[in-house]
């Protein structure tokens, strides 16, 4: 792989180079050895590492007019390393916002000190659509709100920031195994040379974790993860995380609530569940309590839960913590609860509800990136810079007509790492969606789904939206 | 076991034993065509048509008996039973439904069952047409040995819990409703011809009986003796009664089903089809009628299978 037509931008933070042809410290020996390998053995890698997600049914599945498509999501076979005391840094940063947001959460379901004390408006608390009327009062096992957390992290020259906290049903985790499989595969003597952090127990640390939250602590409990079906774009990773944690892959029809206890259909007549690692939205959990048309959930589900008869991780409501606006007070949250200071940065985020914060956004729409508050995926939203005046003039409309569903940030350069693009070396942008476990304490593996914006110039590296896939390989060299 | 995902994995094995015998019918057809007579060339394709109880593409089962016809329409007839996507039964369909049973459940079966279905079904899935009417016999070799070897692997790795049981359950209906089946459509359209062997040989090859029947009963086809060997020999793992006895074993180690009722009925009725075959087999005057109750039986099973373990109702069912 030749890096000596890599495009290296002093501009722009990037994860392999610190200067131009000056690897960082840590991606010294990597980069040397995959400058040693000749370009065709790279395309083989790659090509190896390409069909063998298709040949294992690695996929995600598209919905057409017609039929259904299954899709791998595209992966560069060229890691992003990270070394361990940039991972222990971010870890620690990780650790204090899962505490701050549970706290968070405890209290605006409980007895709202934060904002009896002014430290976030009432407004942006029951105005967020994720904002759980049914789960005032209610108490969640060990304190535990969020049981799993994908928190998308981007790096910039300033360091590592918080993009996003997904804190409902984050996905990605299933990805950040099988790129490590299939990367690990195809460059062996590389990866054990490398002192790569391996993060194939996740499987296992996940199963402790739910197995904590188990109802009265019963002993050996009967775990369930509940997907929506077998349409839904993320089945794969469903089905691999209940055959790693050992635990029934259910829908709702497989469940049913009697005399407050939860229980699935078996083969050998219904069986109690403990708790469940539920895939599927708030909305349609319970149609009894939530959305009244839904078939995904099971009647009766959060009459057992706030029994404490059954858990459910995450808690329901949990995303009025990761609302877009919300997420602009996390760090006086983190001074608040902890009385400490945020060791991840945000980014700096408007609120288009302020009307001097929505003004401002609105003379530098050409600059910023706007986005709807409810939405995720990447879309709703308008990236500035790379927008035409008449799509800009057309977003702007939207926003005065409901300002307080957009936030505006920056466009940030996001961090840059090598791929393999057409045989060459080019980089392109990148994040990471670390995932955190909080049961009796927090656990983190040391490793994140890697996105990768696969279109030259893109900043946009949801899969949904041409993004693809990176090992992240956490090294201590 | 979820109830939802032993139905899963009863019928992936279901729709890929299916795949297999079809794909093993067509390959002994498609051979056919190289050297065989009109009369047989069309004798066959009823034989499948009726075995898949389908009727060919003109919507009848009245085939005119030229030579032209059976040449030039053979692919006509081949691709309505392989490739075509409004046929469930089609070698294409099974797969792919037998593929996507396992996709929903692979949690159940194991890695290296899935990797080796998986690559089977990419390969059929981005095979041209052309390619595969160049040779078509190559095509259902390869498909029926891809479909042996996944049954292969999950001998050597799946683990041996229920999904293990519905999955060789589901294997053991199958086929018996498919022997029976065929044998019926060979006894019926026998009796519509002059040559009383007419169909017989390619009987015993289709089950991989053709070297056991000439040991035990030397080279000379007597029909009846064909018929015997693929109803009721025990050591023929795909004579009738060797299929009913392996569901019968599949059911008793399954132990009992919650629906109290369908279980009771599902072991009457392997009982009773394995007995038909032993007991009265012999003595049968009329080895239509008794094949037809062996085949009703065979399909009852299936609904009272699905009524132990899957459909039952909560009230019969304890709480564990």
């Amino acid at each position: 792989m030749d890096f000596s037509l890599y495009d290296f931008d002093p501009a722009i933070c990037d994860e392999m180079f610190v200067a131009e042809g000056e690897p960082r410290d840590h991606c010294q020996a990597v980069v040397e050895a995959l400058g040693a390998l000749p370009d065709d053995d790279l395309n083989t890698i790659q090509e190896r590492v390409t069909r063998s997600f298709s040949q294992e049914g690695i996929t995600f599945t598209v919905y057409g007019d017609e039929e259904a498509e299954e899709r791998i999501i595209p992966i560069d076979c060229v890691p992003r390393l990270l070394a361990l005391a940039e991972w222990r840094e971010l870890e620690a940063g990780l650790v204090q916002r899962i505490r701050t947001l549970n706290l968070f959460l405890a209290d605006v379901y409980g007895d709202c000190r934060v904002v009896r004390d002014g430290v976030i408006p009432a407004d942006v608390i029951l105005g967020c659509p994720q904002y759980r009327v049914a789960m005032r009062g209610v108490s969640v096992p060990n304190d535990v709100w969020v049981t799993i957390c994908g928190t998308d992290i981007v790096r910039t020259h300033e360091g590592f920031m918080v993009l996003e906290d997904n804190l409902r049903v984050p996905s990605g985790v299933s990805y950040m195994i099988a790129n490590r499989k299939a990367v690990k595969a195809g460059l062996r003597r590389l990866y054990r040379r490398s002192r790569v952090q391996d993060v194939e127990q996740y499987g296992s640390l996940l199963r402790q974790t739910l197995c904590e939250l188990s109802p009265g602590g019963r002993p050996d409990p009967c775990l369930a993860l509940l997907t929506p079906g077998t349409w839904n774009s993320a089945f794969y990773e469903h089905m691999f995380l209940a055959h790693e944690i050992g635990a029934e892959l259910v829908e709702g029809q497989d469940l049913l609530v009697n005399d407050g206890f939860v229980y699935m259909r078996t083969t050998s007549g219904l069986k109690r569940v403990d708790v469940i690692y539920r895939r599927v939205d708030d909305d349609f959990l319970d149609p009894l309590v939530f959305r009244e048309d839904s078939l995904l959930g099971v009647p009766g589900l959060m009459n057992a839960f706030k029994r404490g008869n059954v858990a459910l991780a995450n808690a329901p409501g949990t995303g009025v913590a990761d609302d877009k606006s919300v997420y602009a007070y996390v760090p006086d949250m983190v001074r608040y609860y902890l009385a400490e200071e945020p060791l991840l940065q945000n980014v700096e985020t408007r609120l288009c509800r302020r009307p001097e914060d929505l003004e401002y956004t609105l003379d530098n729409l050409e600059r910023l990136v706007v986005k709807r508050v409810g939405e995720s995926g990447g879309y709703g939203m308008l990236v500035g810079p790379h927008s035409t005046p008449e799509e800009r003039d057309e977003y702007a409309k939207t926003l005065r007509a409901d300002p307080a569903d957009f936030i505006s940030q920056p466009t940030l350069a996001l961090s840059r790492s090598p791929c393999l693009i057409e045989g060459h070396a080019e980089p392109r942008h990148v994040d990471l969606r670390p995932f955190v476990l909080t049961g009796n304490e927090t656990r983190i593996v040391p490793g994140a789904f890697c996105r990768v914006a696969l279109r030259r110039g893109s900043l946009v590296v949801n899969s949904s939206q041409g993004g693809g896939g990176k090992d992240l390989w956490v090294v201590d060299l | 076991m979820l109830s939802r995902s032993a139905q899963g994995v009863y019928w992936m094995a279901r729709y890929l034993a299916r795949a297999g015998y079809l794909s093993r019918l067509l390959e002994l057809q498609v051979q056919f065509l190289v050297d065989r007579s009109v009369e047989e060339i069309h004798f066959g394709w009823k034989r499948i048509y009726r075995c898949m109880k389908r009727l060919p593409p003109p919507g009848e089962e009245f085939l005119p008996e030229t030579e032209e016809f059976a040449l030039a329409d053979a692919f006509t007839l081949a691709d309505d039973l392989t490739f075509e996507r409004s046929n469930p039964d089609s070698v294409w369909s099974a797969v792919a439904s037998g593929r996507e049973n396992a996709r929903q459940m692979r949690h159940c079966i194991s890695g290296e069952m899935w990797t080796c279905l998986n690559a089977a079904w990419l390969r059929i899935r981005d095979l041209e047409a052309v390619d595969v009417w160049r040779t078509p016999e190559v095509f259902y070799a390869r498909t029926r040995s891809e479909i042996h070897n996944f049954v292969g692997v999950a001998d050597a790795t799946m683990y041996r819990g229920a999904a293990w049981r519905f999955m060789r359950l589901g294997r053991a209906i199958e086929r018996a409703q498919l022997a029976v089946s065929l044998l019926l459509a060979q006894i019926e359209l026998s009796r519509l011809t002059e040559r009383r062997t007419l169909g017989w040989a390619s009987m015993l090859r289709t089950h991989h009986a053709l070297e056991a029947y000439g040991r035990v009963h030397g080279i000379e086809m007597k029909p009846d003796r064909v018929l015997d060997l693929l109803v009721a020999d025990p050591s023929l793992p795909g004579s009738v009664l060797a299929t009913v006895q392996a569901a019968a074993a599949e059911l008793e180690g399954l132990g009992g089903g919650p629906g109290v009722d369908a279980d009771a009925a599902a072991r009457r009725l392997a009982g009773r089809a394995e007995a038909l075959i032993l007991y009265d087999w012999p003595e049968a005057s009329e080895p239509e009628e008794l094949l037809e109750r062996v085949s009703q039986s065979a399909r009852d099973l299936h609904e009272a299978v699905l009524g132990a373990f899957v459909d039952y109702a909560i009230e019969d069912s304890p709480l564990r």
